[in-house]
């Protein structure tokens, strides 16, 4: 039984009140968060009076929702309405978030709880949340560390137990990688599964919101609730809730008739030795339960990491052009008197703009630039129609598709912030899954001797989802 | 990278930068865009590049009338609440 499922018993039971669940839980974030660093913002007051509604509700004798009563929080790049919005940037400093973003809308509808923003990598560009604009979320399990990125905030949260669930959003990797850093379940859903109204753009055919829980079966019943067609979202839509029933039982408990794959190009030279046999001892478990492994090929896999550093900035020049710094941050130092208005944008943005954001608008901006265009960013929408081919055929072999998460464990803070391109080759096995849209989990599976977490990359072809939840869960019950 | 494309891409990007911040952006560039170069070697032959990130549908509704818009008409006009 996950968290979400047992505190819902504990609630309908009158074990625990709504009121003092979300009281200890701001104790533990009291507690522990001046260390971890994983919030931005916090709403206590509104958060007690919400519980103490679902209080009445109970009391009554009503019936409560399996979420009603349930505390999350929310990676500060996704509107919550009221709440300062931030991005993890200074040229957001003071946005005041205007509404609330599909899937908030539809966690209040389903009586869950909001207690608070969670620190991002700037503008959820990074891998370890050292990007962000204001400070460093620590990793729970060692703070020398980091808690991965950009999504560290929510995956710190929810591992440091100062939530129950917390939502983030990947566009490269964002929501797993700090997962199996922080050692928590991570879902990246099918692009397109959750409605993407209300998340700050970073990269438009990439960006996907998706929950981190401790468990498979929350982090299903998140999904279900913040899944779904949302007119506000031309990319979204609904998928079958139903998981396959050609290679999946109708029943928890039964073995499934799954076909699994390991790609051999994600089980490299430079993959860490503990998590390459860790995950090797997982495999074998599963293959003692009668699950069918064998080893497939992506030959594209090297290619996915280039493809996604040309798309990813050219959305990403794009989608931050709007940012003038005019309303929402601090005026700048007005230390040279701007000239003009396009001076003043030159100013805002240069100073309201972390380095590794102006990075990669540069980057942006010259790919998508006369004479570049073709050479490099149609060249790699064509690479990334490869990449979306070749998964299809390998899903005609294989249902599913494991991985490692990471090619290490979590790392030191400052190790790789002096080059950017070794902090962007910690996606290295988590990109393939944004290129082609299709929905990734990362499964927490053990420790390595510094006691550092390990995660699980488990791949599914697009929209099977309720499927890959499924295939988790058997595999977690396993470990 | 020489400076002169530095210049250029800050300007359409709008990002003023210190000057030895400029030098740092044109060698993280060159090294990236090092790294990029490998997908030169990628066979693409007669795939179309790919536009987002579906398999591109336009998302029409029925042509009838919101209701919730139609009712602030008010002698001709539509009265709004203030915008500014």
């Amino acid at each position: 039984m996950g968290m979400i499922q047992e505190l819902h018993q504990k609630l309908i039971n009158h074990e625990i009140t709504a009121s003092q669940l979300v009281s200890d839980y701001f104790k533990v974030i009291e507690d522990k968060d001046k260390d971890i660093q994983a919030f931005l913002v916090l709403e206590k007051e509104k958060a007690l009076q919400s519980a103490s509604e679902v209080d009445n509700k109970i009391q009554r004798g009503e019936t409560i929702d399996i979420l009603e009563g349930i505390p999350y929080a929310v990676k500060d790049n996704i509107l919550v309405k009221g709440i300062k919005t931030t991005a993890g940037s200074k040229i957001l400093e003071n946005y005041v978030a205007s509404y609330n973003a599909t899937v908030i809308q539809k966690l209040n509808e389903a009586g869950a709880i909001f207690i608070g923003k969670t620190n991002p990598d700037e503008f959820a560009m990074g891998s370890s949340t050292e990007n962000s604009a204001f400070f460093t979320t620590k990793n729970p399990y060692d703070l020398t560390r980091v808690p991965g990125g950009s999504s560290g905030g929510s995956a710190a949260a929810v591992a440091a137990k100062m939530s129950s669930f917390a939502l983030g959003s990947d566009t490269g990797g964002s929501i797993r990688q700090p997962a199996a850093f922080c050692g928590v379940v991570g879902l990246k859903p099918s692009y397109g599964a959750v409605s993407r109204y209300g998340l700050i753009s970073m990269a438009s055919s990439l960006d996907v919101i998706g929950p981190f829980t401790e468990t498979v079966d929350d982090a299903e019943i998140v999904f279900r609730t913040i899944s779904g067609k949302d007119p506000m979202d031309s990319t979204s839509h609904n998928i079958s809730s139903i998981p396959d029933s050609r290679f999946l039982p109708a029943q928890a408990g039964q073995i499934p008739n799954s076909k699994i794959g390991l790609p051999k190009e994600y089980f490299i030279e430079g993959l860490d030795l503990e998590i390459r046999s860790r995950i090797e001892e997982v495999i074998n478990k599963i293959k003692n339960n009668s699950i069918t492994i064998k080893e497939v090929s992506l030959p594209s896999t090297t290619a996915a990491l280039p493809c996604y550093y040309i798309i990813m900035p050219a959305e990403v020049s794009s989608n931050l052009a709007r940012y003038d710094g005019i309303r929402y941050s601090p005026l700048s130092n007005l230390e040279s008197p701007i000239t003009s208005l396009h001076d003043l944008y030159f100013k805002n943005r240069g100073e309201g703009f972390g380095k590794e954001v102006r990075r990669r608008i540069v980057l942006g901006t010259y790919v998508l630039s006369k004479g570049y265009y073709d050479a490099y960013y149609k060249k790699a929408q064509r690479v990334r129609r490869l990449i979306v081919n070749e998964f299809q055929k390998v899903f005609e072999e294989v249902n599913f598709l494991i991985t490692p998460t990471t090619p290490t464990p979590p790392f030191k803070i400052g190790e790789k912030t002096s080059d950017p391109l070794s902090m962007y080759l910690s996606d290295i096995f988590t990109v393939s899954a944004n290129i082609s849209g299709l929905p990734a989990l990362n499964l927490p599976i053990g420790f390595t001797k510094e006691h550092l977490p390990i995660g699980l990359q488990i791949i599914g072809p697009y929209n099977s989802d309720y499927s890959l939840l499924q295939i988790a869960k058997f595999i977690e019950e396993l470990l | 990278m020489d400076f002169t494309e530095i210049d250029h891409l800050l300007d359409l990007a709008r990002l003023e930068v210190q000057p030895n911040e400029k030098e740092q952006i044109a060698q993280d560039l060159s090294k990236i865009l090092d790294y990029v170069e490998q997908l030169q070697k990628v066979d693409t032959t007669g795939l179309e590049p790919m536009n987002g990130g579906t398999f591109g549908e336009n998302v029409l509704r029925e042509d009838i009338i919101n209701p919730q818009k139609s009712n602030f008409k008010k002698e001709g006009y539509f009265e709004v609440p203030p915008i500014f």
